[in-house]
């Protein structure tokens, strides 16, 4: 069971702490209208996209979209870490992908609705890299009426 | 993964982050993050488990409604270690032999494949676009010194590692995935390929081929084993 940096095997804690984590200021939480009343879409950062959409690449800050109604047969990861588990993803794409969760949840009344299409970045991207991506993604988002991203690391 | 939440959140996206690693999260400071204690790669915790998927995902949708972040909620739920039952063999001799070859274990492995496929009814090998023992034959090629583009070998070994383990999730007892990831690198040719081919790529005058030799080709977990061959 993983906790802290402290409690994980000193191999990967040391992996992950050279990672370099890029500050900011505080950005604030925007208000919005009740969860059941969202359109959301799940952002990964996973390298998660269609067999046959363009692999990432190393530095690579560009996503790829991933329509709702994809099958999970089609999706496929190219995130260049080998620093994770990939074996629940093969087993289950909702353990990183979770959108099934999210349409029932939609069908509970949780959420109001779901996006049509979802979205998914490499998470080793430099964030000058994705900056860019990002902003315009949000263009894309605003325009197919979504008003709450949920984001997925990996 | 937080740094998205700062970039969309400022042009008017609210957004909620699952977050891995609470020490990056801390940084980072998204509006709003749920700390999660599951394994990387894990970010909803269990395959195969909807209830608790739903409940983690419903966690972190429902931080939307607060506007007091930059905010991490602790996820109270944590993820038992999979039940280890001892006993887990590989059926077929996999065993690197003198006379085998990289090509003869892929071959040996695709009805494995074919079962696992048959069972999920999908499979997340092709990325490369490569058939198994294109790839295998790609492997080979770059080990006989002859190394393709940097890119190209990364897709064709991800694709492998991919259908090695998917292959070993259908053996008739399968044992944990960590089980499975140790015979990966114990007890295949194709992990051994790989640690061999690791030097190669490392003094290669290429700077991508050096940047998949030094940090994406070999998980920082199993690194200890290069100095072995």
């Amino acid at each position: 069971m993983v906790k802290r940096l402290s409690d994980m095997p000193e191999v990967e804690a040391h992996h992950l702490r050279r990672i370099e984590c890029p500050t900011f200021d505080d950005t604030p939480a925007l208000p919005g209208k009740p969860l059941s009343q969202r359109r959301v879409a799940l952002i990964s950062t996973a390298g998660l996209h269609r067999r046959g959409d363009r692999p990432f690449r190393p530095g690579d800050g560009s996503y790829r979209v991933i329509p709702a109604e994809t099958p999970a047969r089609d999706l496929v990861m190219s995130h260049i870490s080998v620093n994770f588990d990939r074996t629940g993803f093969q087993q289950d794409h909702n353990v990183a992908f979770p959108i099934d969760r999210l349409r029932e949840l939609v069908e509970q009344g949780v959420v109001g609705s779901m996006a049509s299409m979802h979205y998914s970045f490499m998470g080793a991207f430099p964030p000058d890299a994705a900056e860019p991506h990002a902003q315009h993604l949000a263009g894309l988002l605003k325009q197919d009426a979504v008003d709450a991203a949920l984001l997925v690391p990996v | 993964m937080g740094a998205l939440g700062h970039f969309l959140e400022r042009q008017g996206i609210p957004t909620a982050s699952i977050s891995l690693v609470r020490e990056h999260t801390e940084t980072i400071r998204p509006p709003r993050a749920l700390w999660v204690t599951f394994e990387l790669g894990r970010p909803l915790g269990i395959p195969d488990d909807p209830d608790f998927q739903r409940r983690v995902l419903r966690a972190t949708a429902e931080l939307l409604e607060r506007t007091d972040g930059p905010l991490i909620a602790d996820y109270p739920e944590e993820v038992a270690e999979e039940a280890d039952f001892t006993g887990w063999a590989c059926p077929i001799n996999l065993m690197p032999q003198a006379t085998d070859t990289l090509e003869a274990e892929i071959d040996r492995l695709a009805t494995w494949h074919d079962q696992s496929v048959a069972r999920t009814g999908r499979t997340t090998v092709g990325v490369s676009g490569l058939d198994m023992p294109a790839a295998g034959a790609l492997l080979s090629t770059a080990l006989a010194g002859n190394l393709p583009p940097a890119q190209t070998l990364k897709e064709a070994v991800d694709d492998l590692r991919a259908y090695y383990l998917e292959a070993a999730s259908a053996f008739p007892d399968p044992g944990t995935s960590k089980k499975r990831k140790a015979w990966l690198w114990d007890e295949t040719l194709f992990g051994k390929a790989l640690l061999d081919l690791q030097p190669k790529l490392v003094a290669s005058a290429d700077p991508q081929l050096r940047i998949l030799g030094n940090l994406t080709l070999i998980p920082a977990t199993e690194r200890h084993r290069l100095a072995k061959v």
